[in-house]
């Protein structure tokens, strides 16, 4: 089977859905950094700048992560209230079309989050070329594992209040409990791998492994991988398209 | 031309919304008419690749339902029951958006966003974002839409539902505009009488009638509609009122009685088979 996608649709609904909407919403946007942006402030103040890369590491992370499971209710909204997933459903796209559309939308929804981290992290001399692109693919991963997962959640409900209620639960359980703004090796071993069902988890942990910050934990690499290709498959199968 | 073969549709909670239903929807423009719950939406749903039948098929131009999705999908817009815009996207974007997942290239989509949006008057709101447009250019944005997509046949589920008299002019106005073939649904009776050339009507999951205006209300040929504001034993209540249907001729001597005599409209479809009659 061939994979064809509409690059042309992708594209934009990344632009008009994700780019465009900053400027026209932007509290959305300050929302989506208040969380990293406080940690990054309460990190550094506590640790007296100890655990400072940490919080701008994780900064990424959060910020991403946010983004992604907030999705979960994005998406709802548009299939429930709006039924701008019904009208989609009846033109040429497909569930994979739709869905990478609105992961784009929500990745160029980021980039102002994604440029305050960029320049704390330039100043602070995190980055080598390498490191930068661990970084981007680690973002990458978590953006369509999560995003997924959010798909997941948003074809299961039948009421959107359900969904922000369910939203705010998992954001905590997926996105602030793992060692994202703290070294993953304060964990107990099995409580690391019980946390590994977020894929912020394995994000993280690999991303304090190639900043250096941490050993690199191989296994965490193959964790996020197998996570970020079982929950897109789970997602597409779970986004209600053509209903039975 | 739509061909619909057996269609049923049972809902997970039990509700067979649609029974076996078998038409052919061969006129340009027709607008599907009924009650809340007649199964219209579901109908609408079905044929436009939306929705699975529970058992059934139907034909889009010689395309079936179930196994010519991708094809039906190249030539069929459907514009859902309460869609509503996207609050901080504006109508050329909306357009784009559409057309783009239709298959256009940004640069024909542009053009046919530009050609559509001035067709329902909606050009000088161009980069207005939707939560600031009105009820009424919201739903003409819709509109516009499917008039950008060019597709051969369109379906609008319930299209000025909520909407002022006079925003459902506009959108009537614009709806007209369409030269794909249309199929509507409504339950505004001179919505349908104005934008479709035949008409069917649905209640409980079935088609009662169908045919020109003319035609379904021919059982009523002859008649007029007799309304009371006290109770009559065997008459039909519907709301405060109890109506009762009499030959012409006799019309006169109940207007003599205190009685109101109206002239027969396509709302006595709906008072004859979808109230349930006063014991």
């Amino acid at each position: 089977m061939v994979l064809k996608l509409n690059l042309r649709f992708i594209f934009a609904m990344g632009l008009y859905y994700g780019l465009y909407t900053i400027t026209r919403g932007f509290s959305y946007v300050i929302a989506s950094m208040s969380l990293p942006l406080t940690m990054l402030f309460l990190i550094g103040i506590i640790s007296r700048g100890y655990l400072l890369k940490y919080a701008v590491i994780g900064g990424f992370i959060s910020l991403i992560s946010t983004n992604a499971l907030s999705s979960a209710g994005d998406a709802s909204f548009l299939r429930l209230e709006l039924k701008f997933q019904d009208l989609m459903v009846t033109t040429r796209i497909t569930r994979i079309d739709y869905m990478l559309g609105l992961m784009l939308s929500y990745l160029f929804f980021s980039l102002p989050g994604i440029i305050i981290y960029a320049i704390i992290g330039v100043v602070l001399n995190l980055f080598t070329a390498f490191r930068a692109l661990a970084l981007f693919l680690v973002m990458l991963s978590l953006l369509f594992s999560e995003t997924s997962l959010a798909f997941m959640i948003a074809g299961m409900m039948k009421h959107i209040r359900n969904v922000w209620g369910i939203v705010s639960i998992l954001s905590i359980i997926l996105s602030v409990i793992p060692p994202i703004f703290y070294p993953y090796t304060y964990l107990p071993r099995y409580v690391l791998y019980v946390l590994s069902i977020s894929p912020a988890t394995p994000g993280s942990v690999i991303a304090q492994g190639v900043f250096g910050m941490q050993p690199l934990n191989y296994t965490m690499l193959i964790v996020l991988i197998a996570e970020t290709v079982i929950y897109f498959v789970l997602g597409m199968n779970f986004i209600k398209w053509r209903e039975d | 031309m739509i061909e619909i073969f057996g269609l049923n549709k049972i809902y997970e909670n039990r509700v067979e919304a649609l029974k076996k239903i078998t038409a052919r929807i061969s006129k340009k423009r027709t607008a599907i008419i009924g009650r809340n719950g007649a199964g219209k939406t579901t109908l609408i749903r079905i044929l436009s690749t939306q929705l699975m039948p529970t058992s059934g098929y139907a034909l889009i131009n010689g395309l079936n339902i179930l196994k010519d999705e991708d094809e039906i999908r190249k030539k069929v817009s459907c514009i859902p029951q309460e869609a509503r815009p996207v609050g901080l996207l504006t109508p050329y974007e909306h357009i784009l958006i559409y057309l783009t997942a239709r298959g256009y290239s940004f640069k024909n989509a542009s053009e046919e966003a530009r050609k559509a949006l001035k067709q329902v008057n909606l050009w000088e709101n161009r980069n207005t974002p939707a939560d600031e447009l009105s009820g009424g250019m919201k739903r003409k944005l819709f509109v516009a839409m499917a008039l950008a997509s060019n597709a051969e046949l369109v379906f609008l589920d319930e299209p000025t539902t909520g909407l002022d008299p006079l925003s459902r002019l506009e959108v009537w106005t614009a709806i007209k505009g369409l030269s794909s073939e249309l199929v509507l649904t409504t339950h505004y009776m001179e919505e349908a009488q104005s934008l479709a050339e035949e008409l069917i009507f649905m209640e409980s999951g079935t088609i009662i009638k169908q045919g020109t205006a003319e035609e379904v209300l021919s059982e009523f040929g002859g008649k007029v509609r007799i309304e009371s504001r006290k109770p009559e034993e065997g008459w039909k209540r519907v709301g405060g009122l109890y109506i009762n249907y009499v030959d012409a001729d006799s019309a006169q001597e109940y207007i003599k009685l205190g009685y109101d005599v109206k002239q027969i409209t396509l709302e006595d479809l709906f008072f004859k088979y979808g109230v349930e009659i006063e014991s």
